[in-house]
């Protein structure tokens, strides 16, 4: 196929809404609109030629009330157009989702953090996304808005495949809404590349709750190693309830290499994710325990 | 006399330093003309294939579309390529320059037609209109298969042989078969190295247009402003109607030595009679402008046990790609430095190098001798390891010193440094601390490579350079030099020189750079030869100037010329620095005696004869750089991926004229040659996989190690003020120095790049086995 990124080959009327309900009108208006956030991921595909149907570009990132980050109800809100590294230093989001802020200080350089929106993340749904596994095991809901209304789903509903979720024509993603972890709780992200800023080969979020040296609850998530991110409900599973330790851990760790179907690509091989996966939710799990008030879990 | 210089060896920021930092300068694409239009080029879809016909008609119909061009409309399609150089060299050096594919496609992406159209995007479309009948052939992409009886013949008919070998090289120097049954221990190895992108920020491109008295003139970068000549010719105008007023560039790396779109602009401007603007994009660079070689290289190596080594073997294949450009040279690089830096009785390399229908190969920054660089410093920690000797003691009891003489019996005349440097390299990295075993539960590794890498064009080319000189009324020199400036400070440095010369600040001489017509012509910027060749030109031409100067200023002063110095914008007694004139007054009072205030010099390096290619002896390079490389990793051993986690490099720079442009090109080259060891075009049966920079992953900023960077300055270079040259031998030994240290850390030695965690981590886990 070939492919000029000098040249954005589309042409389509731009549009700029400044509130949300102007927004929602928008989409219900017009057909085939393309909602612009950063652009990080939307232009270059563009530019390289995917398969984009757009008469329409909606402009959100000036949409200023979907900008922000606060604490309500033991909710931490995040607005879908609020940029990346916003996220990342943000005193809250540090408090009490730090694995999200870790996961996007490990994305690309901080001109594209500056640009990309935690929306636009989600919204381009790669399997490959870096906010994904975190919000995933956090256990986020995302609210979906169209003109007729809202509803909300959780980041596993949402995404069905690789650049595949189940946003309607006429709706856009509004927040993000995580439910702030309950006290004894840890959690640890780990993404392996090729070069420090880049797109991960393969990448984990696990969450742990402790009660005494028990974890009561365990989500593990993985990226890049299959179709769109995943949990690992066997592994989950046997860690929930039981006594924490190496052995534990490695087990653990030994069901997700099993589990996981991931394929080769220009990244890195099948081969190597299964094993590499095996290293970094082992790593993840004691990261996680420790964080979660749990003793150290020595080699 | 170092402790008189004002300006010399001091950091000097350069002339065009504020411009770059304010985004000011004008780069190839930041420029646009009334009128212009976009030209774009229609490349070949298949590496290998036979064009049967062509037709344009559908395109030319595109309104908006003002010239479609093919191979026929090319008035000279096929020429020599040549660079620059002041002797038709022949011998198999000079290879086929082809403007537009006919016949014959031999590699994906090569030109076949050229269209202007009054927009990037109508070219575009004009591209996708014009129908090429193509029957696909199957090519040959490994160039071991393509030097086998009965492979696919690369070349089309102009005259090629029917065979792919571009070129056979050998050296022989003293018995390697009886040395080798002499030997205590052999060791016997092959390594493989890749081919790699430049990855400049700028991509290829420019303007050109005719001008009011019909002269085709240009605006393009490049390395080689004397390509004038060769586009002149395609076009079949005299060589003093094409003119490329040059600009800038955002790096050159070689990537701008061959012809890139220089003759598709000319062309265009001269069918359309309009300004066009050609910039290649990302894709269009990484797919089809020249890369580095990729060399399969074997080795075999005899020593006593004592560490000593009595022969090296080595044969080379290289990979030339589609097109010859410039692997005959190239190849001398590999051949020669194949022994490495070492002193050895007896040496035989055999070299060849063939056509295949991958992208051709030409220079990249380092130009056959990282290659050469790599294996032999591997081989060296081989030999180590089985001799149970450290990677220092094995260099120092083998490298180079003053009065050996290289593999082609040639002694060097400038000082060799190795020992000292591979010392202080090695001691800088010990410095740091001890080794810990583990940081962070990644195993940690050192390892040590050095290096040499001449500076200078090879000698049987003749090479030369010219810079002119004006002084002024008010005192301050115009500076004209047709040096092209790709980032490295190869203009500041002129004005450098000449400012402590005539003591005068540095500001007060301005540089005009670039223009093959209006400059005096400098020669390439390729071969580390800018400072070398145009530093002593430029100083040739000052004392000229100075002399005249100090003559008069010394009957002024009512003193002999050998009694007065020029410091300080004043001429003055060296004795009695209170007994002065204004250095403007003397240039006036020689202004209106009618002496000439201006001055063109040349210089000449040292010329050979071309030597014979089976049995290479002598100077091949006027002298060498060399370097020592000492790095830290850490390797995590459960996924293969490693990191490197600081690096000493010693390098003897002769002189460091300008502290901060030395300093910046030797850690610039240590981290382009970090990437050699990982970074992957992804070539298969001659189509690159990686089409962008997310997919050909080059080190950033983040990945850049901590480099402390020690210059040692013997003064013992060809260069002015006995300096050597730095930009290419800067990255030479730092790859090897990687891949040896992860030996360190964990047993392993991976003899192919690129290095990948996924290969490293299954070498690991089958030497735990
Ligand atoms: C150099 C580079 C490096 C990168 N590195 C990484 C990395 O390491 N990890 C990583 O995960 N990603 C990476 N990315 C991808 C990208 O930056 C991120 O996915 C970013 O979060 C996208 O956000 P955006 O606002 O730019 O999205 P956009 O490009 O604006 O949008 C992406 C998609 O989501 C849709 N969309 C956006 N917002 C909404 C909304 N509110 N409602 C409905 N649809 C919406 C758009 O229509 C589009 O389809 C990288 C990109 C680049 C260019």
């Amino acid at each position: 196929m070939h492919v000029n990124t000098r040249i954005m080959p589309v042409e389509f009327e731009y549009l700029e809404p400044k509130t949300k309900a102007e927004a929602l009108e928008m989409l219900a208006k017009y057909d085939n609109v393309k909602v612009l956030a950063g652009g990080t991921d939307l232009i270059v595909k563009l530019k390289t030629g995917a398969d984009i149907k757009v008469d329409y570009m909606m402009n959100v990132k000036e949409i200023e009330e979907l900008n922000y980050i606060k604490l309500e109800d033991n909710l931490v809100k995040i607005g879908a157009v609020t940029p990346l590294s916003t996220i990342e230093n943000n005193e809250i989001i540090n408090k009490y989702l730090p694995i999200l802020s870790e996961a996007i200080k490990a994305m690309a350089a901080i001109a594209v953090r500056n640009m990309g929106t935690i929306g636009g993340n989600l919204c381009n749904s790669s399997p490959a996304g870096d906010t994904i596994p975190p919000l995933t095991v956090y256990d986020a809901k995302l609210i979906l808005a169209g003109k007729q209304g809202t509803k909300e789903v959780s980041v596993e509903e949402f995404i069905t495949g690789p650049g595949k979720n189940i946003l309607a024509q006429d709706e856009m993603l509004v927040e993000v809404v995580v439910p702030a972890p309950k006290e004894n709780t840890g959690a640890a992200f780990i993404k392996k590349t090729r070069v420090k800023a880049d797109i991960s080969k393969i990448n984990t979020a696990v969450l742990m709750e402790r009660v005494e040296d028990k974890c009561v609850n365990c989500r593990i998530a993985m990226g890049s190693v299959a179709a769109k991110v995943v949990r690992i409900l066997p592994a989950e599973e046997a860690v929930r309830g039981q006594k924490v330790d190496l052995n534990l851990c490695q087990k653990a760790a030994q069901i997700v290499s099993d589990e996981i179907k991931p394929i080769d690509d220009n990244r890195s091989t099948a081969e190597y994710r299964k094993e590499i996966a095996r290293v970094i939710v082992e790593d993840a799990m004691k990261i996680a325990w420790q964080r979660s008030g749990g003793e150290k879990i020595n080699d | 006399m170092s402790a008189m210089f004002k300006l010399v060896g001091k950091p000097a920021p350069r002339h065009d330093a504020w411009a770059k930092a304010k985004g000011d300068q004008l780069y190839s694409d930041d420029f646009t003309m009334p009128g212009m239009l976009y030209g774009k080029a229609l490349r070949s879809k298949y590496p290998a294939a036979i064009i049967k016909s062509i037709d344009t008609s559908k395109a030319k119909a595109l309104p908006g579309v003002h010239a479609v061009l093919t191979a026929k409309d090319v008035p000279m399609n096929v020429e020599i390529s040549k660079f620059g150089q002041m002797k038709d060299v022949g011998g198999g050096f000079e290879g086929l320059y082809k403007v537009l594919a006919d016949g014959k496609v031999r590699f994906k992406g090569e030109a076949i037609a050229l269209v202007a159209a009054e927009t990037e995007e109508l070219a575009e479309e004009a591209c996708r209109l014009i129908e090429v009948d193509y029957e696909v052939q199957p090519g040959v992409f490994d160039p071991e298969e393509a030097l086998k009886p009965g492979a696919y013949i690369v070349s089309s008919d102009e005259g090629e042989n029917e065979s792919n070998l571009i070129m056979e090289s050998h050296i022989n120097k003293g018995d390697v078969e009886k040395a080798f049954a002499e030997a205590d221990v052999i060791v016997e190895n092959e390594y493989r190295v890749p081919p790699v992108d430049h990855a400049y920020l700028e991509t290829e491109g420019g303007v050109a247009w005719v001008d009011d008295n019909g002269v085709i003139t240009m605006r393009v970068g490049t390395q080689v402003l004397e390509h004038y000549r060769t586009i002149a010719k395609v076009m079949g105008l005299p060589q003093n109607k094409v003119r490329n007023m040059s600009v800038p560039m955002g790096g050159g790396f070689g990537g701008k030595e061959d012809i890139t779109v220089e003759t598709f602009l000319c062309l265009l401007a001269n069918a359309t009679k309009r300004p066009v603007k050609m910039v290649w994009s990302r894709e269009e660079s990484l797919e089809v402008h020249s890369k580095r070689h990729p060399e399969i290289l074997r080795y075999k190596t005899a020593a006593t046990k004592d560490g000593k080594i009595t022969a090296q073997k080595v044969e080379i294949i290289m990979d030339g790609g589609g097109y010859k450009l410039l692997t005959g040279w190239v190849q001398m690089y590999s051949t020669v430095n194949a022994p490495g830096c070492y002193n050895i009785p007896n040496v035989k390399v055999d070299s060849y190098s063939a056509l295949t229908n991958n992208t051709p190969s030409s220079a990249n920054r380092g130009f056959g001798c990282c290659q050469a660089n790599f294996a032999s410093e591997l081989q060296m920690d081989e030999l180590a390891a089985k001799l149970g000797m450290s990677p220092l003691e094995i260099r120092l009891k083998n490298c180079l010193r003053n009065g050996d003489e290289i593999c082609t019996g040639f002694i060097p005349q400038g000082h060799i440094a190795l020992e000292e440097i591979a010392k202080k390299a090695w001691e800088g990295l010990e410095a740091t601390g001890p080794k810990p075993d583990y940081v962070d539960g990644k195993k940690i590794g050192r390892g040590l490579a050095i290096g040499m890498m001449s500076y200078g064009r090879l000698t049987f080319m003749h090479d030369s350079s010219r810079v002119g000189l004006r002084i002024e009324l008010d005192g301050s020199v115009t500076l004209r030099a047709g040096v092209p400036d790709l980032g490295g400070g190869q203009a500041s440095v002129l004005c450098q020189i000449v400012a402590e010369e005539l003591g005068i600040p540095m500001e007060k001489v301005h540089p005009y750079i670039m223009d093959t017509h209006l400059t005096p012509l400098c020669g390439t910027t390729t071969a580390t030869r800018q400072l070398y060749m145009s530093g002593n030109a430029a100083l040739v031409t000052v004392k000229v100037l100075k002399e005249r100067i100090i003559k008069k200023a010394a009957e002024m002063l009512d003193a002999k010329p050998e009694e007065v110095q020029l410091i300080n914008e004043k001429a003055c007694l060296i004795n009695n620095p209170l007994k002065s004139v204004p250095f403007v007054q003397v240039v006036g009072a020689l202004s209106n005696d009618g002496v000439e205030l201006f001055h063109e010099g040349q210089f000449n390096a040292p010329f050979t004869d071309v030597p014979n290619l089976h049995d290479m002896k002598g100077r091949i390079w006027p002298d060498f750089t060399y370097s020592a490389h000492a790095v830290e990793v850490a390797v995590d051993e459960e996924t293969g991926k490693f990191e490197v986690r600081k690096v000493v490099l010693c390098y003897d720079v002769g002189k460091a004229i300008n502290k901060n442009s030395c300093e910046g090109q030797l850690e610039g080259g240590c981290v382009y040659n970090q990437g050699y060891v990982t970074e992957n075009m992804g070539w298969e049966n001659g189509i690159t996989k990686a089409r962008s920079f997310a997919e050909y992953l080059i080190p950033t900023a983040v990945d850049a190690p901590e480099i402390e960077t020690i210059m040692v300055e013997s003064g013992g270079g060809l260069g002015p003020y006995g300096a050597k040259g730095v930009g290419e031998p800067a990255d030479n030994s730092i790859a090897p120095a990687i891949v040896n240290a992860i030996y360190d850390a964990v047993g392993v030695r991976l003899k192919e790049m690129p290095v990948t965690p996924e290969k490293l981590l299954k070498a690991i886990q089958e030497k735990n086995k």
